[in-house]
């Protein structure tokens, strides 16, 4: 795309910003309700959806088809007009959405998509209590009975299993196999009987991870995603997919929301007259950080369009993910640090905001949201070392 | 919309690689480092690749030097690419065209002589003053005073200085080696593969013919001429920092101790890991430096202060974890761990520190709230 027509695009996204992001958002979505909380997710979805802008990264047939550079900016825009983030709909949008297109069948993708830009929302049902790190240890089971599976078990930190229609499930269909041969990749309707889903309270306060116990739970064969006992595998190749894409609306919200409040944040005369960007030691902190996102902004691009390319790396995703979440971090501490005790002071943050709300303190507790799941920082260490620079593996245990 | 070289860049690299790679073993064990051969670096065409087809260079662009150095970091080479190619045909073929100058120019593209820049190299150069000579009306003409230390390759080659003029502004002056009030010394550091020297000037008498003026804005001009310099240690520093990537991970898979590769423990993997990381992360900031730098991108100074900062702090963490994970050998002098190690120390502070470069980012935030739309 040339230049000219980027930003065409620029300006018609920045006017779209202007006239449909509602400028109070922040205000009244502290502390609301989780039906309110909701409510507003769907209908700044549906907003979204009417504009083009909420699946630009699905392909042209299915409502999507966006190049990467109009994504990018896309996200720019959004993020400096402060918009609010799709929290409800992200596990839709991106895991269901790129598993049905990377292994879904014709009409398990007519079935969902749609229904996905109509508001379907989905939980994604991975980890265990004794399967986290070791998430092919999983023990859910799942028994072939007739044209149907019967799913036993018990999945832990799936967020926003409350509100979910469906769910992507991960169990175990043969137990005889070594432990990543026997696990298939099933979608599985929330509302099913046995499903019974309990929130679980964060170390932020928050109640969106939840509990989810199946018993006895009846899912069609017909739901199955991917051949029987190879779920392990859609799993593993699915996420460098879908981790290319979110990762390029969080590398941009990181440089364009985060970074930009930090700067203002430290603008900002105090009573004593002093700003804290007129310290060296903020001013060093300051440009480090920017650097680094600048860093990341460049990685992820390059992870997307090497994904398009086919020419993407084994470990690339686990890099991006990596260095973001690390670095989300270090970020969050940094503004905990410079705006000292008035950080302690907001004690919520609004529903709708995203990994850098302003609420500076609460966002470090929640950064450990990103260094943990979908594989622990250490884990993603040991998969870079090992895949992408071929070191000797552990000598242990079958895999 | 930019040209895909990508190609003709792997090409370069691949032949680079080869003759390097042989210099190299060529040198080996020797006590001290021996300077690549300048004849074979300009019969390849190296020092040439930005020098006008005209003038007998390829007519390419810093994104082609950028190969060549990321591949002499990769081998610490002891060679005057810095100096001479680098600065010196980087300096020239900012100025507007004359005889003097041009004759320049294809002599040291053809090899025949070389050429140094002095330029202030120090933190002093990152969005401060990067000249420091000064030229003064005297009598009825012109004198040069300064000094500048740490000028690369400075010792037994032709010489251009970055002086400022009677009314301020930037130009370059081509002073005769025999010049009177003109002293240039050796300075030696501990990294033994760079050359670097002090240039005096006392009172140099310069006549008008020597004095060469840019072709665009003096200042802007300027300060391109500094941060080629800084992203060309960039450059420099990402290659080496990759090449300790490798040899640790190659030496971490055949060292055993409690009977198995050192390299199959987490805490060396993880080290490993964060080692390549930091590699990606400086190789995508060097990138798009090299593209605004290439492309004369206005704003190519902030890409140059965030490759440089970021790829020569990450240079040193990555040498030091390399001696670390290499152990008792990492620390013999015939490892040659220490060669990658001091380059990788000198490369932080030539041409600003981290620092100087993030204070010079910094810059950008003090003028009220940042643009909305950084694409």
């Amino acid at each position: 795309m040339a230049t000219s027509d980027l930003e065409e695009f620029r300006a018609e996204a920045r006017r779209w910003c202007q006239a449909h992001i509602p400028a109070d958002w922040r205000q009244t979505q502290v502390g609301v309700s989780d039906e309110e909380d909701v409510s507003f997710q769907k209908a700044w979805f549906q907003e979204l959806r009417k504009a083009g802008y909420a699946v630009p990264h699905w392909p042209r047939e299915w409502g999507g088809g966006m190049s990467v550079a109009e994504q990018i900016v896309l996200y720019q825009e959004l993020a400096a007009h402060d918009a609010p983030r799709l929290v409800l709909a992200f596990v839709s949008i991106h895991h269901a959405a790129s598993t049905l297109l990377a292994a879904g069948t014709e009409e398990q993708r007519r079935r969902h998509l749609p229904a996905i830009l109509d508001g379907e929302i989905w939980v994604q049902g991975f980890s265990e209590p004794e399967a986290g790190s070791d998430l092919a240890s999983l023990r859910t089971t799942a028994r072939r009975e007739g044209d149907a599976f019967v799913v036993n078990g018990q999945k832990l930190w799936a967020s926003g299993a409350a509100h979910a229609d469906w769910c992507l499930l991960l169990a175990r269909t043969d137990v005889t196999a070594p432990k990543r041969k026997g696990i298939s990749y099933l979608l599985m309707d929330m509302r099913s009987p046995g499903v019974d889903v309990r929130p679980i309270r964060n170390a932020s306060g928050e109640w969106h991870f939840c509990e989810i116990f199946l018993n006895d739970v009846v899912i069609p064969a017909s739901q199955l995603v991917g051949p029987e006992n190879e779920g392990w595998r859609v799993a593993q190749e699915t996420l460098s997919a879908e981790r290319g894409m979110t990762m390029l609306e969080l590398s941009e919200r990181l440089g364009n929301a985060g970074f930009r409040w930090l700067v203002e944040e430290c603008s900002r005369a105090r009573p004593d007259g002093l700003r804290l960007l007129d310290d060296a030691l903020v001013q060093d902190g300051l440009a480090a950080l920017e650097t680094e996102i600048a860093g990341l902004r460049l990685l992820c691009r390059g992870l997307v369009e090497r994904h398009e390319a086919g020419t993407a790396g084994p470990v690339e995703a686990s890099v991006v993910k990596l260095f973001y979440s690390e670095l989300l971090q270090r970020m969050m501490d940094f503004g905990t640090e410079v705006v000292g005790l008035a950080a302690q002071t907001s004690l919520h943050k609004p529903g709708s905001s995203g990994w850098e709300s302003g609420a500076w303190a609460l966002d470090f507790i929640g950064s450990w949201e990103w260094t943990i799941p979908g594989g622990a920082s250490e884990i993603q260490r040991t998969i870079i070392a090992e895949r992408g620079l071929g070191m000797p593996r552990e000598p242990e245990v079958a895999r | 919309m930019r040209v895909d070289l990508t190609e003709f860049h792997d090409e370069l690299r691949s032949v680079a690689r080869g003759l390097l790679g042989d210099a190299r073993a060529r040198a080996d064990g020797a006590e001290l480092p021996t300077p690549i051969d300048w004849a074979l670096l300009a019969e390849s065409g190296w020092v040439g690749l930005e020098v006008p087809e005209s003038l007998g260079g390829s007519g390419g662009s810093f994104a082609e030097q950028a190969v060549i150095l990321h591949e002499l970091g990769r081998t610490v080479t002891m060679s005057s690419y810095l100096g001479s190619a680098v600065l010196g045909v980087g300096a020239l073929a900012l100025l507007e065209p004359s005889p003097g100058r041009d004759e320049l120019l294809r002599r040291v593209t053809a090899g025949d002589l070389r050429v140094a820049v002095a330029v202030e190299t120090g933190d002093d150069g990152v969005g401060g003053d990067p000249a420091p000579f000064r030229l003064d009306r005297a009598g009825g003409g012109l004198r040069l005073d300064g000094r500048a230390a740490f000028v690369p390759d400075a010792t037994g080659v032709e010489l251009l200085v970055l002086a400022r003029d009677p009314e301020s502004a930037f130009v370059v002056v081509h002073v005769a080696l025999d010049a009177s009030g003109l002293h240039i010394a050796e300075q030696p550091v501990l990294d033994a593969t760079r050359s670097l020297g002090e240039v005096l000037a006392d009172g140099i008498e310069v006549s008008d013919s020597s004095i060469w003026r840019f072709r665009s804005d003096p200042g802007t001009s300027a300060q391109r001429l500094v941060d080629r310099g800084a992203l060309a240690i960039a450059c420099d520093s990402l290659g080496l920092a990759e090449a300790m990537v490798e040899a640790t991970v190659s030496y971490t898979a055949e060292r055993r101790q409690f009977e198995r590769p050192i390299g199959s423990f987490q805490a060396v993997k993880h080290a490993c890991a964060d080692m390549l990381v930091k590699v990606l992360v400086s190789r995508e900031l060097i990138d798009a430096a090299v593209q605004a730098v290439a492309g004369g991108d206005a704003d190519a100074s902030t890409a140059v202060s965030m490759a440089k900062s970021y790829a020569c702090d990450a240079a040193v963490d990555v040498v030091g974890k390399a001696l670390q994970l290499h152990g008792g050998i990492g620390y013999t002098w015939e490892s040659g761990i220490h060669a990658y190690l001091k380059r990788a120390m000198l490369n932080r502070s030539l041409f600003g520190a981290p620092a100087a470069h993030r204070r010079r980012l910094a810059g950008r935030y003090g003028a009220g709230p940042l643009a909305s739309s950084q694409a």
